[in-house]
């Protein structure tokens, strides 16, 4: 179907939502919390675009990550309103966080240079966007979850207390966009959520591996033989190079 | 049919260009050690090159499920949608061949994609012990 | 006994009149909670106690009085309606106002003719006044139109027999006889529009979720609503505890026009008394045959399942209520997609509020046409409303849509407290807005109050008169939705925040002349980008504050001075010498001891000392408690 954005006529899917569609066709409209892989939640705000239906021309505002692409709609990535719109939530946001560099980024090309607001004493720099939670659904443990509700909202384990449920895999941590979930790894064992994870270790050469009990829910949870968890990078490449080794060609 | 990747270890001198050449392409050049190729020293005057196979039945598609391992059609690659990578981490530990890299930094994995059809790597291998054919 | 049609109705009603006649008193205590909190159930059972006293054969259990012997009834109905002059008792007809549990052996006595009833008993528009018996001749009652809360206050709650013997079922029986399209036509026609607060036309909702579920082949659900969540609305609580039949009914009805087996009935656990009473109707409809396998021998079954809520204000939003019967967070989800389309596990549903389920019958009832009669061009039927606040007669109204806010306050209300002058009425809840003297002769409907900045909402309606300060109003409801915000999205979470501590700023002084600017901008921009209908109306009662008593808020922050006297960091106390009659009742009142002067001296006020509570003005008798100018 044709749709205009900006004054653009673009072709868009049916199963499009604006901000997948504007994507493909290269407008950038900035977002926090969608990710490509997850569902969609609409928490951050911040990819809100003006649409203009085409039944009574009004225009309204709706979230480009969530909001379905429909014929012959007109969507305003960059209007006025939508411009005041992004720069009270980037504001809003920089009032909870004001060192965060991705959000000092984000506010700075929005037109925010530095939060008008008062930064509340509890606050850090978990945004709530939700990117961990669903993440961790994702990958099926549902260990963690959204504990509490308003300002005093926060990323929890079940009762406050070290996650049952947690494996260790890391996706928390690693697509946390402010860098708030600490994960540390050490030699001997990961730690995250408060839980100590043993790490594996490589079979050939006991360099740490990711967590023993990650291992096992990887040999359980994916159609992978379990001799594919064992080595390091390193030792399977070593492997490899010696069975090339002599052979001339791959 | 698509092209391959072909590695010559006969002439290879384990010079690290294409390394170099990797680590420019791919993350402006700035830590050799996370190059996507490898080169691995076997005896004296012995070296293997080594990268990504592209598997046919690969190890690090099915250890994803998020779909942020997509083969390329054109190039034969399997490619890192970084959009819909979640950083859990499970093909780089699945990889039999130690190809996947898992980006610290970014949270995602990274891998060799050909370049998207030309394989810099290749492109400056002084010795043509890599070959894009 | 299993119904299966019209007649086993009108048989079994037709019973129950009959035995009905053998039971020469019946007492129903109002059991609202305004009453309950009076001591109404301390005061049934002293009645029971002293009925048995006197003699009398007691039953306490109405099915079972219908049965036996017995000649005495004494049981608790649901609210009656006038909570103010709580507990309230209606006994064979007449109104019996503020009876204590010692009145109990006077009020047996009466009823058996041995005395006449004590005349302190009856109500009376002022001290002086006649008493009135029947609430015919209340104001408070005589202006109403009862359709939703018809039987509300009669009927005993949980007795089947008592709905059936009111003319209970004969609407679903009526629906049953049409087709369910020619349903959905008669509740369109109807002009019946949403009682939750939105307004959305009924007849269209469940039109286009028939609609869907046949494009998609799917099955669909009906959810009510019952989730009432404001402060100072207890309507949904009043229908559930005192009629949770016809709350029953009117989703038999919908199920059986838009096609659902399934029905979901969502009860916030803070009203336990509404959980149990809905439990065990549900239970003894099933008993009857009319929830279940095929309700009136027909083809078609349903069943209703009562779900508690969790006690989160936000799950009276649609799409978080949904998501907590599912199971999952109560957190609300966008509206691109109309639940009828995508609702409950993602199959198309109609959700409406408990009063909306409670006018079905009437409309499907004889006398069904008689609802448009009522209300204005857009807003058809009448609408219960929750009168509180420094109102005379506070309760729960019924009155007809569009009739003006003045006569739903000074008339049904009987004006406010002490003669005050009356200052404000906030409609609609959290989600609503305040209201000036100006806009008193409003007539109430879903369009008028939107377009002024306020709210059906629920139909919660606080009357504030001169002593309350409408930024303290403002700061209260803006606290109450920053407790309640889910914190999902951004500016319902974090501009709820500021938006607090800009008007803690206020209210101490602190204020600049920019803040009014400020606190205007983020509540515009909360109100076009929140995700939710609670985040997209929380900024409306400082909006409509703001818009009514600017000059109020400018005081505040030019001037230093709140004039109601609550800000604390605003206020001095005086006492005015002329008018102080040194009766000591603020001194003995004051909590730091900040009063001084003796018995007939004129009082006066330790600035240094005084907290600012503001009771010794409560206590005053003769108003000499002022704020300072």
């Amino acid at each position: 179907m044709i749709l205009r954005i900006d004054g653009k006529q673009i072709e868009a899917k049916k199963w499009d939502t604006i901000l997948s569609a504007a994507k493909r066709n290269g407008i950038s409209i900035p977002s926090l919390c969608h990710h490509d892989a997850l569902e969609n939640v609409g928490a951050c705000r911040l990819c809100v675009v003006e649409v203009k239906t085409s039944s009574n021309g009004e225009r309204k505002l709706v979230t480009a990550c969530e909001y379905k692409v429909a014929p012959h709609i007109e969507v305003f990535t960059h209007s006025e309103a939508v411009r005041r719109s992004r720069q009270t939530t980037l504001d809003l946001l920089l009032a909870r966080a004001p060192e965060n560099k991705l959000l000092l980024d984000l506010s700075r090309e929005n037109g925010v240079e530095s939060t008008s607001y008062s930064t509340s004493p509890d606050a850090n720099e978990c945004i709530l966007c939700y990117l961990c939670t669903r993440a961790c659904e994702k990958m099926g443990c549902n260990a963690i979850s959204a504990v509490g509700r308003g300002q005093g909202k926060s990323i929890q384990p079940p009762f406050l207390t070290v996650p049952d449920a947690c494996v260790g895999c890391g996706s928390c941590a690693a697509i946390c966009p402010t860098g708030f979930i600490e994960m540390i790894d050490m030699p001997s064992k990961r730690v995250i959520w408060g839980k100590e994870f043993e790490r594996a270790k490589c079979e050939s050469c006991g360099a740490p591996l990711i967590p023993v009990a990650y291992r096992e829910w990887a040999i359980a949870n994916r159609e992978l033989p379990e001799d594919y968890y064992l080595q390091c990078q390193e030792c399977k490449r070593k492997e490899l190079a010696s069975k090339f080794s002599g052979l001339g060609v791959s | 049919m698509e092209k391959t990747l072909v590695v010559i270890p006969s002439k290879c001198t384990g010079c690290g260009t294409c390394k170099l050449a990797c680590s420019m392409v791919k993350g402006k050049g700035e830590i050799i050690a996370r190059s996507r190729i490898h080169i691995h020293t076997t005896g004296p005057d012995s070296h293997v090159q080594t990268t990504c196979l592209q598997c046919v039945e690969a190890a690090c598609m099915k250890a994803c499920d998020t779909g942020a391992l997509v083969r390329n059609v054109e190039t034969g690659a399997i490619e890192v949608n970084a959009d819909r990578c979640i950083g859990c981490g499970l093909c780089e530990i699945a990889c039999p061949f130690g190809h996947m890299h898992f980006n610290l930094q970014t949270g995602k994995s990274e891998k060799c994609d050909l370049c998207g059809g030309d394989p810099a790597c290749a492109r400056f291998c002084p010795h043509g012990a890599l070959e894009y054919k | 006994m299993r119904i299966r049609t019209a007649s086993d109705l009108s048989q079994w009603a037709e019973h129950v009149r009959k035995r009905e006649a053998n039971i020469s008193i019946q007492i129903k205590v109002c059991g609202g909670a305004g009453c309950r909190a009076a001591g109404a159930e301390v005061l049934r059972d002293a009645l029971i106690q002293a009925a048995g006293e006197q003699q009398r054969k007691i039953e306490i259990d109405f099915d079972k009085c219908l049965e036996s012997d017995a000649n005495t009834f004494i049981g608790m109905t649901g609210c009656q309606g006038l909570c103010q002059a709580g507990p309230l008792i209606t006994m064979n007809g007449e109104l019996l106002v503020g009876v204590r549990p010692k009145d109990a052996a006077d009020v047996i006595r009466a009823a058996s003719g041995e005395i006449s009833m004590p005349a302190r008993l009856y109500y009376r528009s002022n001290p002086g006044g006649t008493p009135l018996k029947q609430k015919s001749e209340i104001p408070f009652y005589a202006h109403q139109e009862l359709l939703a809360l018809k039987h509300c206050g009669e009927l005993l709650p949980q007795s089947l027999a008592s709905y059936v013997h009111l003319g209970g079922f004969t609407a679903l029986f009526n629906a049953f006889q049409k087709s369910p399209e020619e349903v959905i036509d008669i509740v369109d026609a109807s002009g019946l529009r949403g009682r939750g607060g939105g307004g959305f036309p009924t007849g269209r909702k469940w039109r286009s979720c028939v609609d869907a579920s046949k494009a998609g082949d799917n099955e669909c659900y009906i959810v009510c609503n019952g989730d009432e969540g404001d402060p100072g609305a207890f309507m949904d609580c009043a229908l559930m505890e005192g009629n949770p039949f016809v709350v029953l009914e009117g989703m038999i009805i919908g199920a059986y026009a838009i096609g659902a087996s399934q029905g979901y009935i969502y009860v916030r656990n803070e009203y336990p008394v509404a959980v149990s009473r809905l439990r065990k109707a549900i239970v003894m409809c099933r008993e009857a045959g009319l929830l279940g396998d095929n309700i009136f021998d027909s083809d078609f079954s349903f069943n209703i399942e009562l779900v508690r809520g969790g006690g989160a204000f936000v799950c009276g939003e649609s799409s978080a209520l949904m998501r907590s019967i599912e199971g999952k967070i109560g957190e609300p989800t966008s509206k691109y997609i109309r639940s009828t389309e995508q609702g409950l596990f993602g199959l198309p549903t109609v959700l409406n509020n408990v009063e909306t389920f409670a006018c079905v019958p009437f409309i499907l009832s004889e006398s069904g046409s008689r609802f448009s009669k009522f209300g204005t061009e857009q807003s058809k039927g009448t609408k219960a409303f929750c009168l509180a606040g420094c109102v005379k007669h506070t309760g729960l109204v019924e009155v007809p849509m569009g009739t003006t806010l003045r006569d739903v306050i000074f008339t049904i209300g009987g004006g406010i407290q002490n003669d005050r002058p009356f200052k404000a009425v906030q409609t609609g809840g959290p989600s609503g807005g305040c209201l000036p003297a100006e806009k008193l002769d409003l007539p109430v409907d879903f369009d008028e109050l939107t377009q002024v900045g306020s709210m059906m909402g629920s139909g919660g309606m606080i009357v504030m008169d001169d002593r309350s300060c409408m930024v303290d109003v403002a700061r209260y409801f803006t606290r109450f939705l920053l407790g309640e915000s889910c914190g999902k999205c951004v500016p319902c979470r974090e501009g709820l925040y500021q938006l607090h501590t800009l008007l803690n700023g206020i209210s101490k002084g602190i204020a600049t002349k920019r803040t009014l600017d400020d606190i205007e901008l983020l509540a515009c921009e909360m109100k076009k980008s929140a995700l939710c209908g609670l985040g997209k109306s929380a900024p409306n009662p400082i909006l409509s504050a703001l818009n009514n008593f600017r000059d109020e808020f400018e005081e505040h922050v030019n001037l230093k001075r709140c004039r109601a006297g609550v800000c604390a960091g605003l206020t001095t106390f005086v006492i005015d010498e002329t008018k102080c009659t040194g009766c000591l009742r603020c001194k003995s009142g004051c909590p730091v001891d900040a009063i001084s002067g003796s018995a007939n001296q004129t009082h006066v006020i330790d600035e240094q000392r005084c907290i600012r509570c503001g009771a010794c003005r409560q206590v005053c008798p003769d108003d000499a408690v002022q704020v300072a100018k």
